[in-house]
């Protein structure tokens, strides 16, 4: 009788021993999940925009002093560290997962280390994850100071 | 629809909402119409906090929703998104109940769900738009 | 230079603890870690640590293996939580003392290290892993050129011994997922100009299991032990649908065998 071995759920989120791109999968799974909750949050808490000055100011109060103190500028940077660790690798994987910037068939040689996880897909990363440091703190900084740098 | 066609959209949306979704971080920072710019004015010493000239303060926000371009850009954003996110839920979904009934539910749940979403969005905009309840 | 090569080949270099994930189909028991001490010697790879034990240590112990050279591809494990061929795997390289080893994921487990690849071949099978023609009988050969062949030859060389799908995320929860593998065979006969079956396949490549499935997290081509990189072959063959959304695809390959001259030199 054989039995089930499947790794589950739990695997999408474990990205050791298997290189950058199943980081940046696992990273991207978890913050989709975490932006699409958000929306559905968002969209509640602007519709409050309806009910009048008092209501509204009285929101933006209450999500600024979340557990009674002023964490509202830490929660703001984390989701725009979110949605736009998001938005570069979302970048990168349309252009890589259209078949574009990666090498065409190839004769693979020992060590066999693949060429469709280096490369031109290795260039994207690393200019797409300097595009995503230098707006998050742009961002982040706007966030504490309302100061654009 | 077959499910390129889908993720065609997937990634249609995904981009536009990089384009759209910059222009609504611009909106609570350099372009709003709001005096100050500045998401809140936190005063240390009184701990007091004061949102008047900010972006998020009621009146600059709400200035924000009665203009019909801001407006519609916030539409088409929230269009892009519930489709992204919603669809995106359904492909994890899927992978984690796979096979014909359950996908089959997973599917008509999430568009419900979209739906609500959807529609409680869309009401924002528009009744914001057509000057409040 | 001979000698010095050989020196220390035969002695045992260090002693090693295996610790083996065991299961038994007869007892009701569910699977276990069992733990054996092994002389190593110099050269010794993990499948050679595990035949020792099975032969000094524990006869009971199953696993499934060949030619113990990376040609087969029956020895495929996960090895200190990496898929590897256990008989490329040397246990000194690994450089630890503790070498874990558990049966390839997201198969069942027939008995010990033992997986039940039949989702593998099932998958496989389903993207029609030959050339499809639209004339029954061949007139003659179908011609290719070297460029030609150089577009798919690299998926040619799978071993189909699994581990891609055993690395897989998605295949971790998704058993109807068809698979880096099958998609990478997919690929491989779309893109032979001697093949008319891109059609045929698309609807079980364009299907809700298939090709869009994967996320591009790159495991597959990480552990694959031939380098066949499955990986590139899934977002080409995507590149392939997405041409194909709107516009009908047109099939690549020459639409008829051409006719048998007797040209001199050739025969």
């Amino acid at each position: 009788m054989t039995i089930e071995n499947k790794k589950g759920w739990i695997s999408w989120f474990n990205p050791f021993k298997y290189g950058t791109d199943r980081w940046m999968y696992a990273l991207h799974r978890l913050t989709g999940i975490a932006l699409g909750l958000y929306l559905i949050a968002h969209v509640w808490e602007t519709s409050n925009i309806l009910n009048g000055p008092v209501t509204w100011n009285k929101i933006m109060v209450d999500l600024d002093y979340p557990f009674g103190a002023h964490y509202g500028p830490y929660i703001l940077s984390l989701i725009l560290l979110v949605a736009v660790y998001h938005a570069m690798n979302g970048i990168r994987l349309t252009i890589v997962e259209n078949g574009l910037m990666l090498p065409k068939p190839y004769r693979p040689e020992f060590p066999y280390k693949a060429k469709s996880l280096r490369g031109l897909n290795n260039l994207l990363k690393i200019v797409l994850g300097i595009f995503m440091i230098v707006i998050s703190i742009v961002g982040v900084y706007y966030i504490f100071t309302g100061a654009v740098l | 629809m077959r499910e390129s066609q889908i993720m065609f959209m997937q990634y249609l949306t995904g981009l536009l909402i990089v384009v759209f979704g910059s222009f609504h971080f611009l909106l609570i920072s350099v372009l709003s119409p709001a005096p100050d710019k500045i998401l809140y004015i936190y005063n240390s010493s009184t701990t007091v906090h004061a949102l008047v000239g900010g972006t998020l303060f009621y009146a600059n926000v709400k200035a924000v929703y009665t203009s019909l371009a801001w407006g519609s850009v916030l539409e088409l954003l929230l269009t892009f998104l519930v489709f992204h996110v919603f669809n995106g839920f359904r492909t994890i979904l899927s992978e984690q109940f796979p096979g014909g009934r359950a996908e089959k539910f997973i599917t008509y749940s999430l568009l419900i769900i979209a739906l609500i979403v959807f529609i409680w969005g869309s009401r924002t905009v528009v009744v914001a738009l057509n000057g409040g309840l | 230079m001979q000698e010095i090569a050989l020196k220390g080949f035969g002695e045992t270099v260090k002693t090693v603890t295996f610790r083996i994930r065991r299961y038994d189909p007869e007892k009701q028991e569910l699977p276990k870690y069992m733990e054996y001490k092994i002389p190593v010697q110099m050269g010794m790879t993990v499948l050679d640590g595990i035949l020792y034990i099975k032969e000094h240590l524990d006869h009971s112990l199953s696993t499934r293996y060949s030619c113990r050279m990376g040609i087969c591809g029956s020895c495929g494990m996960i090895i200190n939580g990496k898929e590897k061929l256990a008989c490329q795997t040397q246990i000194l390289e690994l450089g630890k003392d503790l070498i874990k080893v558990d049966p390839m994921g997201n198969y069942g487990i027939v008995k010990d290290l033992v997986p039940d690849l039949s989702n593998l071949f099932r998958n496989h099978e389903k993207v029609k892993p030959y050339i499809i023609r639209e004339e029954e009988e061949p007139k003659s050969e179908y011609l290719q050129t070297p460029a030609q062949r150089e577009e798919y030859a690299m998926f040619t060389d799978c071993i189909l011994c699994g581990m891609c799908l055993s690395a897989c995320p998605t295949s971790a929860t998704d058993e109807l997922y068809l698979g880096p593998q099958a998609l990478a065979q997919g690929f491989r006969y779309i893109s032979d100009n001697r093949d008319l079956g891109f059609n045929e396949r698309l609807n079980v490549l364009d299907s809700k299991q298939g090709v869009w499935r994967c996320h591009f997290s790159g495991a597959c081509s990480e552990v694959c032990p031939k380098g066949v990189d499955p990986a590139l072959a899934i977002q080409l063959l995507r590149q392939v649908m997405t041409t194909n959304v709107f516009v009908k695809f047109k099939q690549k390959g020459t639409a008829n065998a051409p006719e048998r001259k007797s040209v001199s030199g050739v025969s």
